[in-house]
C-alpha cells in the first residue's frame, strides 16, 4: 500500500477512535436517563422514598449525600488550607517538604475503601462516633484532603514573586502577609479545591458505605449519632435487586441526580479556575 | 508582635500535623491492626488458598484475583489510550484538543457506583449472551468495566506527556521530510515513552483499589479460576472481598484482623506502583 494511503487511513481510524471515546461521556449520560425515566416524576427531588426504595422520591437520599459532603469540606478546608500555607510559607527545609509531598501522594492514592476500614475504627471504635454522618463526614475530609491540597498549592504557588516581594518590602510579617496577600490572593483557588473536593466525596462510596449511612429507618439525622441515608448507598443496595425492574429503574434515576450534582460541582470548580487563570494573567 | 506571629506558626504546623498524621497513621495502623493475623498465620496467609471465616484465612485467590483483573483492564486499556492521545496530541486543533480533555475529565469523575449500574445492566449481560456463559459476574467482566473506568486517567496523562516533547524535535523531524504520522510514531511516542509508563502504572493503581464497581460485576468466589487463566469464571479481588464482609466482621476478632491484613497487602501493592508511577512522571518533566 502507498504510504500516504496508509496515513490518511491511520488517521482516519484515529479520529473515529476518538470520536468514539468522546461520546462516552453522552453514551453514559443517555443510558443513565432513559434508564431511570420510569421512576423520575416531578415531586422526585421532593418527595420522600417509600416501599423500600421502589416508589416515591429521594429528598432524605440527597440531603444525606449534601450533609456528608458538606461536613467533609467543612472539616479538611482548614486542615488543608493551614497545611499547604505552612509547607509553602514556613517550612524552610527540603527534605521536610519532600516529606509532606510524599505523604501527599500517598493519601491520594490510597484506596478508598482503606479510608472507610481505618476511618471507622479510628474514628467510629476509638472515638466513639459510631456509625454515624460525623463519622462519615470525618472519613470523607481525609479522602478529600489531597484534592483541596492540590488546589490551593498550585494557587499559591501561581502568585507572581512581586507579589511576595512588595509584601516584604512594607516589612510586613509572614502572618500579615499570609492575611493580606496570599489568602485574598488565592481565593479562587480555594473555592476550585472545595468544588473538586465536594465533587470527589459525592461521588464516594466505598469509604461510607459500612461506617456512615444506612438504607431505610432514618431521614434526617436527630444527633450526632444517627446514621444518614445517602444516594451512593440507595444506588448500591437497590442495584443488587436486579432483578426488580422498579427497584433498578429507581437506582438509575438516583444514578441521574447524582451524576448531575457532581457534573455540576466539576463545571463550577472550571469556570473558577479559568478565572483563575484570567486574573494571573492580567 | 514577635510572639503572636510565633503562636501563629504554630497553629499552621499543628495543622501540617494533623494532616502528616492522617497519612501516616493510616499506615501505621493497618499494620498494628492486622498483626494478630500475621502472627496466628505468619506468611502462610498470602499462600493459604482457603478462606474460611473462623477456620482459615488465606489470601491467595484474592491476590490472584486482584492482580489478574487489574492486569487484564491494562491491557485493554493501553492500546486504545495509546491511540488516542497520539490523536489528540499530535492532530487535533487547540480548541477540539481542550473539548475532548474536559470531557475526559469530566469522564474521571463519574461515581463507581454508576459504572457498577452500568456493569450489571449491561456489561455482565452481554458477557454472558456472547460467550454463552451461566453467570455474567466475571473477572473479565470486572477487566472490561475497570478498563473504561481507567481510561480517562490513563488517556489524559499519556497526552501530557505527548504535549511535553519539546516542539523543536517535531520541526526537526518535520524539517527532515517525515510525514505527520512518522513525526509522532517515531519521533514523539518514543520520546513520551516513560511518561507513558507513569501514566499507565497511576492508571493500574486506581484500577487496583476500585470497591464498588468491581465487587458488583466480579461474582465474588474466593477461588483461583480453574484452570488458572480461565477470565470467564468468577473470582474475587482484595476491594471487593473488603466491601463485601468488612461489615459483618467490624471492629475485632481474626475475621477483622484477617480483613486488615488484606487492606495492608493492598495497601502496600497501590503504594509501590503509585510510587514507581510517579517517578516516571517526574524523570519527564525534569529532562
Amino acid at each position: 500500500m502507498n504510504p500516504a494511503t496508509f496515513e490518511k487511513g491511520m488517521v482516519f481510524f484515529l479520529t473515529i477512535l476518538t470520536l468514539l471515546v468522546s461520546s462516552l461521556l453522552l453514551i453514559i449520560l443517555a443510558t443513565v436517563f432513559a434508564k431511570g425515566l420510569p421512576a423520575l416524576h416531578s415531586g422526585f427531588l421532593i418527595e420522600a422514598s417509600e416501599n423500600f426504595g421502589r416508589e416515591g422520591g429521594i429528598i432524605y437520599q440527597l440531603m444525606g449525600t449534601l450533609i456528608l459532603m458538606t461536613g467533609a469540606v467543612l472539616i479538611s478546608l482548614p486542615v488543608a488550607l493551614g497545611s499547604v500555607i505552612y509547607q509553602t510559607q514556613y517550612l524552610k527545609s527540603e527534605t521536610g517538604k519532600e516529606i509532606c509531598r510524599q505523604f501527599a501522594q500517598m493519601l491520594n492514592a490510597t484506596p478508598t475503601i482503606l479510608f472507610g476500614l481505618v476511618g471507622y475504627l479510628f474514628f467510629g471504635v476509638y472515638l466513639e462516633t459510631g456509625v454515624s454522618w460525623v463519622t462519615g463526614s470525618l472519613i470523607l475530609a481525609v479522602m478529600i484532603l489531597p484534592t483541596l491540597q492540590v488546589s490551593i498549592r498550585e494557587a499559591i504557588e501561581a502568585l507572581p514573586d512581586q507579589y511576595k516581594d512588595a509584601g516584604m518590602a512594607l516589612g510586613l510579617s509572614p502572618w500579615s502577609q499570609i492575611k493580606t496577600i496570599i489568602i485574598p490572593q488565592c481565593y479562587y483557588g480555594i473555592i476550585t479545591g472545595v468544588f473538586l473536593g465536594l465533587a470527589r466525596a459525592a461521588g464516594e462510596t466505598a469509604a461510607i458505605m459500612f461506617a456512615a449511612t444506612t438504607f431505610s429507618g432514618i431521614h434526617l439525622p436527630e444527633s450526632f449519632s444517627d446514621p444518614v441515608p445517602t444516594l451512593q448507598t440507595h444506588m448500591l443496595v437497590l442495584t443488587q435487586e436486579a432483578a426488580n425492574p422498579e427497584a433498578l429503574a429507581q437506582a438509575w434515576s438516583a444514578g441521574l441526580v447524582l451524576l448531575s450534582l457532581v457534573f455540576f460541582l466539576t463545571v463550577m470548580a472550571w469556570i473558577l479556575r479559568s478565572r483563575l487563570k484570567m486574573e494571573a494573567e492580567l | 508582635m514577635e510572639n503572636e506571629s510565633h503562636g501563629i506558626m504554630w497553629v499552621f504546623a499543628g495543622l501540617n500535623l494533623i494532616f502528616l498524621c492522617c497519612a501516616g497513621g493510616l499506615f501505621l495502623f493497618l499494620i498494628f491492626e492486622s498483626y494478630p493475623i500475621f502472627k496466628l498465620h505468619g506468611f502462610d496467609f498470602w499462600l493459604g488458598q482457603d478462606w474460611w471465616v473462623g477456620e482459615a484465612y488465606g489470601a491467595l485467590p484474592m491476590l490472584y484475583g486482584s492482580t489478574l483483573v487489574t492486569a487484564l483492564a491494562c491491557l485493554l486499556v493501553l492500546p486504545l489510550a495509546l491511540a488516542v492521545a497520539i490523536f489528540i496530541s499530535e492532530f487535533l486543533t487547540p480548541t477540539s484538543r481542550r473539548c475532548v480533555k474536559a470531557i475526559l475529565e469530566l469522564l474521571a469523575g463519574v461515581p463507581g457506583i454508576v459504572y457498577g449500574l452500568l456493569g450489571v445492566s449491561f456489561l455482565s449481560l452481554w458477557i454472558k449472551d456472547v460467550f454463552g456463559l451461566l453467570d455474567g459476574n466475571t473477572l473479565a467482566t470486572a477487566s472490561c468495566l475497570l478498563a473504561i473506568m481507567i481510561l480517562p486517567t490513563v488517556l489524559t496523562l499519556s497526552e501530557d506527556a505527548m504535549r511535553s516533547v519539546p516542539a523543536e524535535y517535531r520541526d526537526n523531524a518535520l524539517g527532515l521530510g517525515l510525514s505527520k504520522w512518522q513525526t509522532a510514531t517515531a519521533v514523539v511516542l518514543p520520546q513520551a515513552l516513560p511518561g507513558i509508563m507513569g501514566a499507565v502504572l497511576l492508571g493500574i493503581g486506581r484500577a487496583m483499589g476500585e470497591t464498588i464497581a468491581v465487587m458488583l460485576v466480579v461474582g465474588s468466589l474466593d477461588r483461583i479460576p480453574d484452570p488458572w487463566f480461565n477470565i470467564f469464571s468468577s473470582a474475587q479481588t482484595i476491594p471487593s472481598k473488603l466491601g463485601r464482609e468488612a461489615a459483618e466482621a467490624i471492629g475485632e476478632g481474626t475475621h477483622w484482623s484477617a480483613l486488615m491484613a488484606l487492606g495492608l497487602t493492598l495497601f502496600i501493592m497501590v503504594l509501590l506502583i503509585n510510587f514507581i508511577g510517579n517517578r516516571f512522571l517526574k524523570r519527564r518533566s525534569i529532562s
